[in-house]
């Protein structure tokens, strides 16, 4: 009996004398001490966290062999085999470092975000519709980001000394043909699609990943919004016409559709304009978006946007008194995707969908009639493997079809190509640690109808520095077939190339963002030809060859604050160009008209909080733009005056769901010249006469009213974004 | 009857068991739950956290562990005196158990209330590049948490905040969210005279309704 009761006083003492004690330090590999870490024996209750010096100790009555744990976000846990016995053990511990997608390097050069989500963003989808000289145009907003230039007669983007057909744009990866309406020569267009529908972007100036191809200049991969939060409608009411959209939004899937029309005739019947205009560009879109959440991870999206629209325009003739040549433009457009996202097990991921864009124009020169239709059929499958939290990979086949057709309806005349790429391109990340990234990719692929196979390596590498600051340098190959109208007249054309060499400094902290790069751009294997008649169309292409070439090289700067000046955010951006090329009908090294050496622009937005209202202010300036003066020796030899615009806006929130929007550009009335055209022909005193090519009015007036209608009465248009 | 009473010492000992789990639990929960009251600073705030982190491993099922982490970061980041990253860090970290909380219990209105009580905190870390995004986000989460469950006053209140703030913006009378926090009030003194059939729901909140109470009258 008394053996077991003091058995039964032994069990019970011993675990309060078997009290074991565990201490130590947690630092990382760089001998800093880590605060905060939760320091547990797996499968018990029993733990403690690390103080701010990294030390730590617990207090245990566990016995036995157990598991201590180490665990930090940011690091890898850490585990030891641990013997409690009643005594202290002394355990430090170094955690390494995880990589962590908020905190690692980013490759930032020649790419620049707009995003609401990750980091390394210069821009938020907000900024795209409220800088003032936008006018709610995508591409006016990227107008004043480094490494462009504005070349108001054209309205497209053009990047680093390349023209407008060097950037090609993706909306969820995949390529939008014809994305800018179709217009008459210097007429300013417009991309096709509404900012709303977009939740980011990613605009790549240079050295973009292995991912996008056949875009010698630059990358514009806009990225649809995923769900939208409610079921609303959008009414708006613009000084040149209005529109409706409804959205219906579910838990699992949802639906936007919406319609829109303009007119610019009232408007500019009451507004004087420059220009001679038969009938005003008026048309019409309608689109469809549907998304479906699939499965646990999944999502699918389709969407579908169709539209028409024309104007009709005197161009006068250079060293003519009367109306000039009548110019009619019609344009049918149409451009469907359906794309999918699934993540997959043992960390694979996937993406990819397929794009159909359907662009026809009519052309009245009269006499000649002319029409053009370029299809695009794009298809793509993506797929991620993550090896580690450090190494992944991602692999990638595409398919391109383009059909093209030209028909002089006047004449009865047709003729056509078809062009199919196949395409392989793969690309891997390698984190050496959160402060390094390597990525290296390459891109192969094949015409059918130049009969050609190329391979395009790219490579990349950044290091953040303790300070948040990071550094980046990307190199790489870019190809891409010549445009439509010179492919259907030599069908062996080959690839046009650039080699990028772009180091970037990037630093966004606490409001204030700075980013600086310098680029060097080499092309190769440009087009050159005679041209029988440059106005008011070239016509009459002949001796077309590929041995162009030419160089773009320079550096930028941009500077964003939200931080120094109360309820007031602006932005300050300088690139200098020099670029050079021998391409189209010059046959010595010459500065593209597209390309003026010094840009700079300034957008300032401050929000005064009593009258609930957003002042915006930009402004943009540039020292003139070269062109070819046929009077003078030698190419391209003449220069305009210096472009500069002043832009306003005003945006007024009197109730939540109501938006008043005023906006107008050129507000000092500049006359700005973006070039000169010459007549074909001297006149009898042995001169070329010329036409200055100007604005189509001194100053742009917009006026919108947006309304939402919904449950939720704060929600209005910017909520989409 | 050797057979029954086998089975008999069999369940009594697993209930044994459960028993000293679900003890040790209710041990765990009480401790971090009084720290979580007397805790300060960010840093307190994340070691409370830890707590109920390991918690969570050794009550897989529960979902209060989880929320009460997740709350525990939200309130560090609100009271980090850092820079947005840092506060980031503790809405990024709060986010994850939040979502751990919501796929164990799916459909739950303290769950989703607290997930926009984060978004409110990352829209305070940087309201000016993020007020008109997350807004609609915070209003949004918390008109579902509202719908889920008309009780819950932490809902009602921070919805209540929120349209205070839209209504300091447009210039408009408090009218709308100084009836939300009448209605929360007597809400929060419902739920205290209410006998509780879960000791460690939550029950925080009530000083921000009496705050704003303060900013109405």
């Amino acid at each position: 009996m008394k053996i077991i009761v003091t058995c039964c006083l032994l069990f019970l003492i011993q675990p309060i004398f078997a009290q074991s004690t565990i201490k130590g330090l947690v630092t990382d590999q760089r001998g800093q001490t880590i605060p905060g870490v939760n320091i547990y024996l797996k499968g018990t209750f029993e733990g403690t966290s690390s103080e701010i010096d990294g030390t730590y100790f617990l207090e245990t009555e566990e016995r036995g062999t157990h598991i201590l744990v180490f665990q930090s976000m940011g690091f890898k846990s850490q585990e030891f085999e641990i013997d409690l016995e009643g005594k202290v053990l002394e355990i430090n511990s170094t955690l390494k470092e995880a990589i962590n997608e908020m905190k690692a390097v980013t490759i930032s050069a020649g790419a620049m975000e707009a995003s609401d989500e990750k980091k390394a963003v210069v821009l938020r989808p907000v900024d795209i519709v409220t800088v003032p000289a936008a006018m709610g145009d995508i591409i006016g907003a990227f107008q004043t980001l480094p490494g462009t230039s504005n070349v108001g007669n054209d309205g497209r983007l053009f990047v680093r000394g390349g023209d407008a057909s060097e950037t090609s744009i993706f909306i969820d990866g995949l390529k939008v043909g014809n994305a800018f309406g179709t217009t008459a020569s210097n007429v300013p267009t417009r991309t096709r699609f509404n900012p709303n529908l977009f939740k980011g972007s990613f605009f790549s100036t240079g050295g973009y990943s292995a991912e996008y191809g056949q875009a010698l200049s630059s990358a514009l991969v806009l990225n649809t919004v995923d769900f939208p939060v409610r079921n609303q409608g959008d009414i708006s009411l613009m000084s040149v016409g209005g529109g409706y959209t409804q959205t219906l939004a579910g838990e699992k899937s949802s639906l936007t559709a919406s319609a829109n029309y303009f007119d610019l005739s009232p408007y500019q019947s009451l507004i004087k304009q420059n220009f001679d205009w038969e009938r005003a560009p008026f048309g019409w879109d309608a689109e469809i978006s549907a998304r479906q959440k699939w499965g646990k991870s999944g999502v699918v999206k389709a969407y579908l946007h169709t539209e028409s629209n024309g104007m009709k325009i005197w161009q006068p003739v250079p060293g003519s008194e009367d109306r000039g040549q009548l110019v009619g433009v019609k344009n049918n457009y149409t451009f469907g995707q359906a794309s999918f996202k699934q993540l997959g097990k043992n960390d694979w991921s996937y993406y990819g969908g397929v794009s159909y864009s359907n662009n026809v124009d009519q052309f009245n020169l009269d006499p000649l009639q002319v029409r053009n239709q370029n299809q695009v059929l794009h298809s793509k499958a993506v797929a991620i493997k993550g090896f580690s939290d450090r190494f992944s990979i991602k692999t990638g086949l595409e398919s391109y079809l383009y059909t093209y057709e030209e028909q002089l309806l006047s004449e009865g005349l047709s003729r056509d190509y078809q062009d199919h790429h196949s395409v392989l391109f793969t690309e891997a990340d390698y984190y050496v640690s959160n402060k390094l990234i390597l990525r290296g990719g390459l891109r192969a692929g094949n015409s059918s109808l130049a009969k050609q196979t190329w391979l395009d390596p790219r490579v990349s590498i950044a290091f953040k520095f303790d300070h948040d600051g990071q550094l980046s340098l990307a190199a790489g190959q870019f190809s891409q077939m010549p445009v439509e109208q010179l492919r259907i007249l030599d069908q062996s054309l080959h690839n046009t190339r650039a080699d990028h060499l772009i180091l970037n400094y990037f630093l966004s902290k606490n409001g204030r963002t700075v980013r600086a790069e310098a680029f060097y751009k080499d092309y190769k294997k440009l087009l050159t030809y005679e041209v029988a008649q440059l106005f008011p169309m070239p016509i009459g292409f002949d001796n077309i060859q590929q041995n162009g070439e030419g160089y773009a090289r320079g550096w930028d700067i941009f500077y964003r604050d939200q931080k120094s000046f109360k309820n007031t955010d602006f932005w300050v951006t300088y690139s200098f160009v020099d670029s050079q090329r021998k391409f189209a009908h010059f046959t010595e090294m010459v500065q593209p008209g597209f390309a003026p050496r010094h840009n700079g622009s300034v957008v300032i937005k401050h929000f005064i909080q009593p009258l609930q209202s957003q002042l915006g202010v930009s402004f943009s300036i540039n020292d003139g733009y070269t062109y070819d003066n046929p009077n003078l020796p030698g190419q391209m030899k003449s220069k305009t005056k210096s472009f500069q615009d002043l832009s306003l806006g005003w945006s007024y929130l009197p109730k939540p769901n109501l938006i008043i929007h005023l906006a107008c550009s050129n507000v000092l009335g500049r006359d700005n010249i973006f070039g000169y055209q010459y007549a074909n022909v001297a006149n009898e005193k042995g001169v070329f006469e010329e036409n200055p090519i100007r604005l189509q009015a001194p100053r742009f007036l917009f006026l919108g009213i947006f309304l939402t209608l919904s449950k939720d009465k704060t929600a209005n248009n910017l909520n989409n974004l | 009857m050797k057979k029954y009473s086998l089975a008999i010492i069999a369940m009594m000992l697993i209930s044994f068991f459960t028993h000293a789990s679900n003890e040790a639990y209710v041990k765990a929960m009480q401790k971090e739950l009084q720290a979580m009251g007397s805790a300060q600073s960010p840093e307190d705030l994340q070691k409370v956290a830890n707590g109920f982190a390991r918690i969570a491993t050794m009550a897989p099922e529960e979902w209060l562990p989880e929320y009460y982490a997740g709350l525990a970061l939200a309130n560090a980041g609100f009271r980090s005196q850092g820079g947005i990253e840092e506060k980031d860090t503790f809405f990024e970290k709060a986010k994850k158990h939040a979502e751990k909380a919501a796929s164990i219990s799916p459909d739950n209105s303290e769950i989703v209330a607290l997930q926009g009580f984060i978004t409110m905190g990352e829209l305070a870390a940087d309201p000016n590049s993020r007020g008109q995004h997350l807004s609609a986000q915070a209003m949004q989460t918390f008109n579902k948490a509202v719908n889920l469950n008309r009780k819950n006053p932490r809902a009602v209140v921070m919805l209540a905040q929120m349209e205070l703030g839209m209504a300091q913006f447009f210039g408009q009378g408090p009218e709308k969210a100084c009836g939300l926090v009448e209605t929360a009030l007597d809400m929060f003194e419902k739920e205290e005279n209410k006998e509780n059939n879960d000791p460690f729901a939550p029950k925080w909140g009530k000083d921000m309704a009496l705050q704003m109470k303060g900013a109405c009258s």
